[in-house]
């Protein structure tokens, strides 16, 4: 009779399949706006280091973005860094949400650099059904597969940028709101994230009266508050 | 360390810590924790937010695409979605279309 597997049998159990997972759709929808952003920053003057830095280290497209128009503009460096980090707090209720699915001992912060939206999003839809001495491997295997993606993309795109057209790149970053809107649907029949959705939308033009840089976080914290509230009010 | 540089280094820092604090705070709290459960739903109705604004109002380079583009796109891939489900397939819809309408407005 085989004997039961271990720990690290249970881990390689699932950080295998998460890789592959990785791999799918998600690499497709990563490597479409880390290819862009690469491309993006080769354009702005600023070196492959830089490029592959901000994308693995900041690894928040949104941030990103900000950071890099922002310093092509008078005003220096602190305004830059201060908006790019309004637009990446997001990270912070995103944390908090993941952390409970990835055990409570202080391994749980080996997931911390791959904390972004791809990872987190697809993780919220899996980890449930992961048993629960396999979540962070699981999670790790998905954020290490999707972080080496998006370094690779940045790298491709920064080197092939001279070819590309613009329009053709602004086409491969509507993959991304594309992408996370279609998982965002796949899950409406959850009536938690229905109501989140709905709210998320309805909020969205709270960003035309915001300053830039808090836009979608004040918009987010808005809807997602009165959907928290209406689920207690439901009662689930 | 050029500006630029340090521009880059301080927001990698901040945004280790965002990420830190809130695996720090919640790490011991249940998955179905009133403060857990409002962080889920304030990522969710960001991230639809975030959705929203890139179709209907995008800033930067998305705004290349004409909006007919962009709306023909995510229609198309909800559409794809609710008919065959999957990822792919919406995903490859939603760029075909958007392309295609871009190309012909």
């Amino acid at each position: 009779m085989d004997a039961p597997p271990g720990r690290g049998q249970h881990a390689g159990m699932s950080f295998r399949p998460a890789c592959r997972e990785a791999l799918g759709v998600p690499a497709l929808a990563m490597a479409a706006t880390f290819l862009a952003f690469g491309a993006a920053v080769q354009a702005a003057g600023f070196g492959l280091g830089w490029a592959i830095a901000a994308s693995l280290f900041v690894y928040g497209m949104p941030g990103q973005l900000v950071l890099l128009a922002a310093l092509g503009t008078p005003g220096g460096a602190l305004p830059a860094v201060a908006g790019a980090v309004a637009a990446n707090a997001r990270f912070v209720p995103m944390a908090v949400a993941l952390a409970p699915w990835l055990g409570g001992g202080p391994r749980r912060f080996l997931a911390l650099p791959f904390i972004a939206v791809t990872p987190w999003a697809m993780a919220m839809r899996r980890l449930p059904a992961v048993p629960v001495e396999r979540r962070l491997a699981w999670f790790l295997g998905f954020g290490l597969t999707s972080w080496t993606v998006a370094g690779l993309s940045t790298l491709v795109g920064h080197l092939v940028a001279p070819l590309l057209d613009i329009w053709f790149l602004a086409a491969l970053l509507f993959v991304n709101p594309l992408y996370f809107g279609l998982i965002l649907a796949s899950d409406l029949g959850q009536p938690f994230v229905r109501r989140a959705a709905i709210l998320g939308v309805a909020a969205a033009p709270l960003a035309f009266v915001l300053p830039a840089a808090w836009a979608l976080l004040g918009a987010g914290l808005v809807g997602g508050t009165l959907a928290f509230l209406w689920s207690r009010h439901v009662g689930r | 360390m050029s500006a630029d540089d340090l521009a880059l280094a301080l927001l990698v820092a901040a945004c280790a810590a965002m990420r830190g604090a809130g695996l720090f705070v919640a790490g011991r709290l249940g998955a179905d924790h009133p403060f857990v459960r409002w962080a889920a739903s304030v990522a969710m109705a960001t991230l639809a937010a975030f959705v929203t604004l890139a179709v209907v109002a995008p800033t930067g380079s998305l705004t290349l695409i004409p909006w007919q583009g962009r709306v023909a796109g995510f229609c198309a891939a909800m559409g794809v979605l609710a008919w065959r489900g999957g990822l792919f397939a919406p995903l490859m819809a939603g760029l075909a279309a958007t392309l295609l309408v871009a190309m012909l407005v």
